[in-house]
């Protein structure tokens, strides 16, 4: 029975980091479309809406399911909610890359500045960064990779800002609508890669069954975050 | 680690003071013959409250309960070493009657053990010796220890039914009824449950929780879900090399214990990883 039920918490896993790499795909693609007005590529992304969301949901059915049945304690109950949370964190992630698509359909037609898109670029490589080490600290359970996440997550929370800066310098000619949905794109990463940091904190409880170890890595970069 | 380098984790710090505790235990070491079974235990059992003893089969839990009020000085050559205080007094001191101590503690068994006798006289059979003779007293003491073990409104009609002939989880529940009519201070209880139907283990289950106000509790349990849903704190025994002694591995609260423990032999056991 215990053997059924570790090898159900592997797949459950197994599952989880299958949902993160389709989701750094599409947050590929919904950025792609958005740099280059690829309209068609939006539109196939936005069809997509419900594929995330019926994923996680099963990630929590089975959760519930296995807690309902096998009486998980300590290490294994710490697993199995937090796969649940970190299912929910992917479940927003989607609703992001959804909402960059959605600014690259809107704004397809429309010149967008190119300090935007440069801007855009660099943010996005960084969020990748970001996806792909969050999903690797999964798949590895690596604690120090998933401490390492708000330090990863830093300079993406930087350029965000930068965003704003940039947006406050486009004159009368430019198209300020177009601009505005490259920030709002650049405000949907910003939060992917928050939701990454919040996975890494789940994992972090999980590996360690302590709550603050990630905040404490986080309390340190706050003087960083002020200068 | 061997046993004789083994420190106790503790989740929450021991006490200073033996009369906060029900029991206050330190450095217990106890010997059957030449063979040390448990060695270096220290722990704190807290009043109205439960505890629960886990670990793999013969890790030295029951040897344990079975110190706590002296059952083990009816076996030959054993020895103990240590102290092992009650109320903040020593058990094992020289004016201590154990047969005394083993009133103020009472004591429940894997198999329903009662007299027999009718329903009546097994509750009432404590309270006789102890001088109770008034009939009318007797019946309060059988009707209120029957209602406390929760019991009273299944055989309050057939109190004269002999004490054998009900339920095996009737009879435990019997047997906790005899053992509160002489007002314990103390219920060890071993593996009460395992011999036991469902219905009746949530009896017994929702009686301790009644009781433990008044009466502390401790309970040696294989099963990690009555643990984790009957107690306040939980102790972790093993033994981890056979023919070496049982160590006291970790002691916490429950819902430490289960959530989060601090030693990683705790979470192998409990998670069903060993044992």
């Amino acid at each position: 029975m215990r053997e059924q039920f570790r090898q159900d918490m592997h797949d459950v896993q197994g599952d989880v980091v299958a949902i993160m790499e389709e989701l750094l795909n599409t947050t590929k693609l919904s950025v792609n479309a958005l740099i280059k007005g690829d309209e068609v590529v939006a539109q196939e992304i936005i069809d997509d809406d419900d594929r995330f969301d019926s994923l996680t949901l099963g990630i929590e059915e089975r959760v519930i399911e296995l807690i309902a049945t096998q009486f998980p304690v300590a290490r294994d109950l710490r697993f199995l909610m937090s796969m649940s949370f970190i299912a929910m964190y992917q479940e927003r992630i989607g609703d992001y890359a959804q909402t960059i698509a959605k600014a690259a359909r809107r704004s397809a037609d429309k010149p967008v500045p190119q300090p935007l898109i440069d801007l855009i670029k660099a943010q996005a490589n960084l969020v990748y960064r970001v996806m792909d080490a969050t999903r690797e600290a999964l798949e590895e359970r690596d604690l120090e990779l998933a401490l390492k996440l708000p330090e990863l997550d830093e300079p993406v929370d930087s350029l965000n800002k930068q965003f704003y800066r940039e947006l406050g310098r486009l004159t009368d000619e430019d198209e300020i609508e177009a601009a505005s949905k490259m920030v709002m794109s650049a405000r949907a990463l910003e939060r992917i890669a928050d939701y990454c940091v919040d996975t890494g904190e789940r994992l972090a409880y999980f590996l360690t069954g302590e709550r603050d170890l990630l905040e404490a890595v986080e309390a340190d970069l706050e003087p960083q975050k002020i200068i | 680690m061997s046993a004789s380098t083994h420190q106790t984790k503790y989740s929450t710090p021991l006490q200073t003071d033996p009369l906060v505790t029900s029991y206050y235990v330190r450095n217990l070491e106890f010997w059957y013959g030449d063979f040390n079974a448990l060695t270096n235990i220290s722990l704190d059992v807290m009043p109205s409250a439960i505890t629960a003893f886990i670990g793999p089969s013969g890790c030295g839990k029951s040897t344990f309960l079975r110190c706590m009020n002296r059952m083990n000085d009816l076996i030959p050559d054993t020895k103990v070493g240590g102290d092992m205080l009650l109320k903040g007094a020593d058990i094992y001191s020289s004016g201590v009657d154990p047969v005394d101590l083993r009133r103020r503690v009472g004591m429940i068994f894997q198999q329903p053990n009662p007299f027999p006798q009718s329903i009546y006289d097994n509750v009432a059979y404590g309270p006789r010796l102890q001088g109770v003779k008034k009939k009318s007293d007797l019946d309060d003491i059988v009707e209120d220890s029957l209602k406390r073990a929760n019991l009273w409104k299944e055989v309050s009609g057939i109190l004269d039914k002999n004490g054998l002939a009900i339920s095996g989880g009737q009879q435990q529940c019997l047997c906790i009824a005899r053992v509160l009519a002489v007002q314990p201070e103390v219920l060890l209880m071993d593996e009460p449950c395992s011999a036991i139907d469902p219905t009746s283990v949530q009896k017994i289950e929702d009686l301790m929780a009644e009781i433990k106000d008044e009466v502390t509790i401790i309970i040696v349990t294989h099963n990690m879900q009555q643990a984790a849903r009957v107690s306040d704190y939980t102790s972790f025994f093993l033994q981890e090399v056979a023919g070496e002694p049982a160590v006291l591995v970790e002691s916490g609260k429950t819902s430490d214990i289960f959530t989060a423990p601090i030693d990683k032999r705790t979470e192998d056991y409990i998670t069903g990883r060993f044992g």
